[in-house]
C-alpha cells in the first residue's frame, strides 16, 4: 500500500493562517515596531525612550517617527533630547539578513535638556544590562577623584582633646627635678668631706695667740705659718668644689632651658591637633568646582564607553545577552565579516535642533555596529551661531580613539550651589567649552566656562555666619567667571586639576578670617599645654634654683671665711716682723 | 484542565487513529522539535508547516509538542551549553560567519546559543524518538488498544467537539 507524503487538503487552512498572520502584521506592525524600538532603545541607552507615533512604510523603505523623547540617564526629571519628527530611509533588502541599514535620517525639531514629569533613568536605577554596567563604571570612575572638602558650614576650627601623657615637658621636668636632688646630695657630701671647720677653728686659735705673741716667739710664728698653709690648701679644695658646683649648676640650667624647648615642642604637638581647613587657592578651587566639573566628564565618558560597547573594534565573534523571552535568553553571537554590511549602519543623519531661541544644524555620519566592517569612523559635526562642535569615534582599528570638542556660547547654564560655601552661583549666559580625547584607556579632557555676567545669591541659612559674610563680600562684586577643569592620565588612575578666578579671592578671605580663628585656637591650645605642665615645671624650676643658690652660697661663705682668716694671719705676721722675711 | 483534557484527547486520538505507527511516530518526533526549541522562531514556522503539510499524524505532533514543552524549559541550560560550544568552536566560525551574512538565515536566530543548541538537540533526538514511538504504538495496538476502544470513557472522549476538530487533520 502506498502512503501519500503530502496532505494537500491542509494547504487551504495553512494559507488562511498565513493570511491571518499577514492581516495581523498589517494591523499591528506599527505598534509592534514602536514598542520594540522603545524597549530596545531604553535597554541600549539606559534611559526611557518614548515614541508617540511610528509608521513603517516598508514598500518605500521609510520609517517615520513623531514625538520621540529620550530621557536623560543622569538626571531624573530631564530629557536628553526630544524630536518632533524623524524620517529614516531604510535599505529593505538587508532586512532579510537581519541588518538595519539606514541610508539617511532627517531629524527635525530636536531640543535638548527639556523637563519631564517622571523619572526616566533606567541604568542608574536598575544597574542591569550593558548600559547599567557602563553607568556603574562611569560612576566608579568619577568617584576616584579626591575632592577636598571645605568644612566651613559653621566657620569653626575644631580642637581635639589634649592628653597630658603625650606632652614631653612633664617627663623632662621630672627628670630634671631628680637630677637637682641628686646634685644637692652630691654637693653636700663633697662639702662635708672638705672638713673646713676644724681648719678654721685651729687657724682662729692660732690667730688669737699670734695677737699676743712677740716677734721672738718663733714657735707661734711657725704655727701661724702652718695655719696659713692649711688655709691655702682648704681654699684649693673649696675652689675645686666651687668649680664642680659651677659645672653642675650649668648642667641644671641647661636642663631648665631643655624644659623650655620641650614646652615649644608640646606647643607644636598641640597645634597639630587643630583641624584647620586648607587655605591654598588651588585646593579651594577644587573644593568649590570639582564636584560640578567632574559631571560633564562622567557623562561624556558614559556615552563614549557605551559607544565602545555597541560599536566594538575588531572582527572577532562577540556575544551579548539574548533578547528576553519566557525561555532562557541565552547569548546572541555576532559574526562580523569583512566587506559585508554591519548589523546596523546609519550612513548619514541631518539634524536640525535648537538651543534656546537659536536654530542649529548638525550632521552625523557612519554610525556602524561593526566599525571594522564598515571601515570608516563615525563623524559628528554641528554648527550655528556661537556653536562649533565636532566628534570622531574611530573604532576601526584595535585601539579605539574617541575624541570630541564643542564650544557653545550664549547658553544659560543652570545656577548651582558651591559646596561648603553658603553661596549660589548663577553663571548666566556663558560660553562653555568641552574637549575630550580617549585614546585606548588614556584620557585627556578639558571643561571650561567663561561668563561675564555672573550673579551671586546667598544662602539664607548662613545669614549669621561670619565666614559667609566675608566670602559673600569677597565674591559678590566679581561679575566674571573663568573656570577650567582638566582630567588626564590612565582611566583607572585619572588626575583632576581645577582652577578658577574665584579661588584666590575666596582663599585670601578665608585666610584672613580663619587666620584669626587659627591664632585664637592656638592660644587656647597653648593655655591647655601650660595648664598641664606648669604644675610640674614650676616646682622643679624652683627646686633647681634653690639647689643652685644653696650650693653656691655655701661655697662662697666658706671661701670668704678662709680668705679672711688667711689675710688676718698674714697681716699679723707682717706687723710682727716689720717686713722681715723668715726663711 | 483544558490543556490536560486536550492532551489526553490527542494521545488517545492519535493512538487509535487510522494512521500507521510510522505516521504517528513521525508526528510525535516533529512535534517534539516544536516543544524543545523556543516557540517564536523561523525554524519552528517551517517545522509547523511541515507538520501540517506532510502526511504525518497531526495529533501525534500536538502530543509531541505538548509533552516536550516543559522538557524544553528544563533542558534550556543544556541547550545553552551546546549552542555556546558550537558557536565558539573556532573551526566552525567560518561556517557561522557565512551563514550570518546570508539573507534569511540570520532571521532563524541560529546565532543564539539556546536556539541553536535546542535545534541541534531536537533534530538529533527526533531519530531515536521516532524509533521508540513507533515501537510503542505497535505494541500498544497489539495489546490493549482493542479493550480501550470498547470502553465507555473512550467513546465519551471521542464524541467531544475537540475530537471533531482533530478529525480534520487526522492522517
Amino acid at each position: 500500500m502506498s502512503v501519500k507524503v503530502f496532505r494537500w487538503k491542509a494547504i487551504g487552512p495553512l494559507f488562511v493562517l498565513l493570511v491571518i498572520v499577514a492581516i495581523l502584521w498589517w494591523i499591528f506592525a506599527d505598534g509592534i515596531a514602536r514598542h520594540q524600538t522603545q524597549t530596545v532603545g531604553t535597554l541600549m541607552l539606559g534611559a526611557k525612550v518614548e515614541i508617540q507615533d511610528l509608521h513603517l512604510d516598508l514598500p518605500h523603505g521609510q520609517v517615520r517617527m513623531r514625538g520621540l523623547t529620550i530621557a536623560s540617564p543622569h538626571e531624573a526629571f530631564k530629557n536628553l533630547v526630544q524630536a518632533d519628527e524623524i524620517v529614516a530611509d531604510l535599505d529593505v533588502v538587508p532586512l532579510t539578513e537581519k541588518k538595519i541599514i539606514i541610508n539617511r535620517v532627517a531629524a527635525n525639531g530636536l531640543r535638548f535638556g527639556t523637563p519631564r514629569q517622571t523619572d526616566g533613568r533606567v541604568a542608574a536605577k536598575s544597574g542591569r544590562g550593558i548600559a547599567g554596567r557602563v553607568y556603574a563604571e562611569a560612576r566608579d570612575w568619577a568617584s576616584r577623584f579626591q575632592v577636598p572638602v571645605l568644612q566651613l558650614a559653621t566657620g569653626r576650627v575644631s580642637i581635639d582633646s589634649l592628653d597630658p601623657r603625650r606632652l614631653s615637658t612633664i617627663p623632662a621636668a621630672e627628670a630634671l627635678g631628680a637630677r637637682a636632688d641628686s646634685s644637692r646630695r652630691a654637693w653636700q657630701a663633697a662639702f662635708d668631706t672638705l672638713r673646713i671647720g676644724p681648719t678654721l677653728d685651729s687657724s682662729s686659735t692660732t690667730l688669737e695667740r699670734l695677737k699676743h705673741a712677740r716677734a721672738t716667739d718663733l714657735a707661734t710664728i711657725n704655727e701661724a705659718r702652718q695655719a696659713i698653709d692649711r688655709l691655702k690648701r682648704a681654699r684649693d679644695r673649696v675652689t675645686n668644689l666651687e668649680q664642680g658646683v659651677k659645672k653642675g649648676v650649668a648642667a641644671l640650667n641647661t636642663g631648665l632651658a631643655g624644659l623650655d624647648s620641650a614646652r615649644q615642642r608640646d606647643y607644636a604637638f598641640a597645634r597639630g591637633l587643630l583641624k584647620l581647613p586648607s587655605l591654598d587657592a588651588p585646593a579651594v578651587g577644587a573644593a568649590l568646582f570639582a564636584p560640578g566639573a567632574i559631571k560633564p566628564f562622567e557623562r561624556v565618558l558614559y556615552w563614549v564607553q557605551l559607544a565602545r560597547r555597541y560599536m566594538p573594534p575588531g572582527l572577532l565573534p562577540r556575544a551579548t545577552t539574548g533578547s528576553p523571552r519566557l525561555r532562557r535568553a541565552g547569548e546572541d553571537v555576532r559574526f562580523p565579516k569583512e566587506r559585508a554590511l554591519p548589523r546596523f549602519l546609519l550612513r548619514s543623519a541631518e539634524l536640525s535642533f535648537s538651543l534656546g531661541p537659536q536654530g542649529y544644524a548638525g550632521r552625523l555620519i557612519g554610525v556602524a555596529s561593526d566599525p571594522a566592517v564598515y571601515g570608516r569612523p563615525t563623524l559628528l559635526a554641528a554648527s550655528g551661531p556661537q556653536l562649533a562642535a565636532a566628534g570622531l569615534l574611530n573604532h576601526v582599528r584595535g585601539t579605539p580613539l574617541d575624541t570630541a570638542g564643542a564650544t557653545v556660547g550664549g547658553i544659560r547654564l543652570p545656577a548651582f550651589t558651591l559646596p561648603g560655601v553658603p553661596l549660589r552661583l548663577d553663571p548666566g549666559a556663558a560660553t562653555t567649552e568641552l574637549g575630550f580625547n580617549l585614546n585606548g584607556d588614556t584620557i585627556h579632557a578639558r571643561f571650561a566656562v567663561h561668563s561675564t555676567n555672573v550673579r551671586w545669591d546667598r544662602d539664607s541659612g548662613f545669614a549669621d555666619n561670619q565666614i559667609g559674610d566675608l566670602i559673600w563680600r569677597a565674591v559678590s562684586g566679581i561679575s566674571t567667571l573663568e573656570l577650567e577643569a582638566r582630567v588626564s592620565g590612565e582611566l583607572h588612575h585619572p588626575q583632576l586639576a581645577v582652577r578658577s578666578n574665584l579661588d584666590q579671592a575666596i582663599a585670601s578671605r578665608l585666610r584672613a578670617v580663619l587666620g584669626e580663628q587659627v591664632a585664637a585656637a592656638e592660644r587656647q591650645m597653648r593655655a591647655r599645654v601650660d595648664a598641664s605642665i606648669n604644675g610640674k615645671v614650676g616646682p622643679v624650676r624652683a627646686r633647681v634654683t634653690d639647689v643652685e643658690s644653696q650650693a653656691q652660697s655655701q661655697v662662697s661663705q666658706q671661701r670668704t671665711r678662709v680668705d679672711e682668716l688667711q689675710r688676718a694671719l698674714e697681716q699679723r705676721l707682717r706687723d710682727m716682723l716689720g717686713g722681715f722675711r723668715l726663711p | 484542565m483544558f490543556a490536560l483534557l486536550k492532551l489526553i484527547q490527542s494521545l488517545f486520538g492519535a493512538l487509535h487513529s487510522e494512521g500507521t505507527p510510522g505516521q504517528l511516530a513521525a508526528g510525535i518526533a516533529v512535534g517534539s522539535i516544536l516543544g524543545l526549541t523556543p516557540l517564536v522562531n523561523l525554524p519552528n514556522a517551517v517545522v509547523f508547516a511541515a507538520l501540517v503539510l506532510l502526511n504525518v499524524s497531526f495529533a501525534g505532533g500536538m502530543l509531541g509538542w505538548a509533552v516536550f514543552v516543559p522538557i524544553g524549559f528544563l533542558l534550556d541550560p543544556l541547550f545553552d551549553w551546546i549552542g555556546h560550544a558550537l558557536l565558539f568552536t573556532p573551526s566552525l566560525t567560518p561556517l557561522w560567519t557565512s551563514l550570518y551574512n546570508v539573507p534569511i538565515v540570520p532571521l532563524t536566530n541560529f546565532n543564539n546559543t539556546v536556539v541553536l543548541g535546542s535545534l541541534v538537540f531536537a533534530v538529533l533526538f527526533a531519530i531515536p524518538l521516532f524509533l521508540a514511538a513507533r515501537y510503542g504504538v505497535v505494541r500498544y495496538r497489539a495489546t490493549i488498544a482493542g479493550r480501550v476502544a470498547q470502553s465507555k470513557w473512550y467513546r465519551a472522549l471521542t464524541t467531544s467537539k475537540l475530537y471533531n476538530v482533530y478529525r480534520m487533520f487526522r492522517p
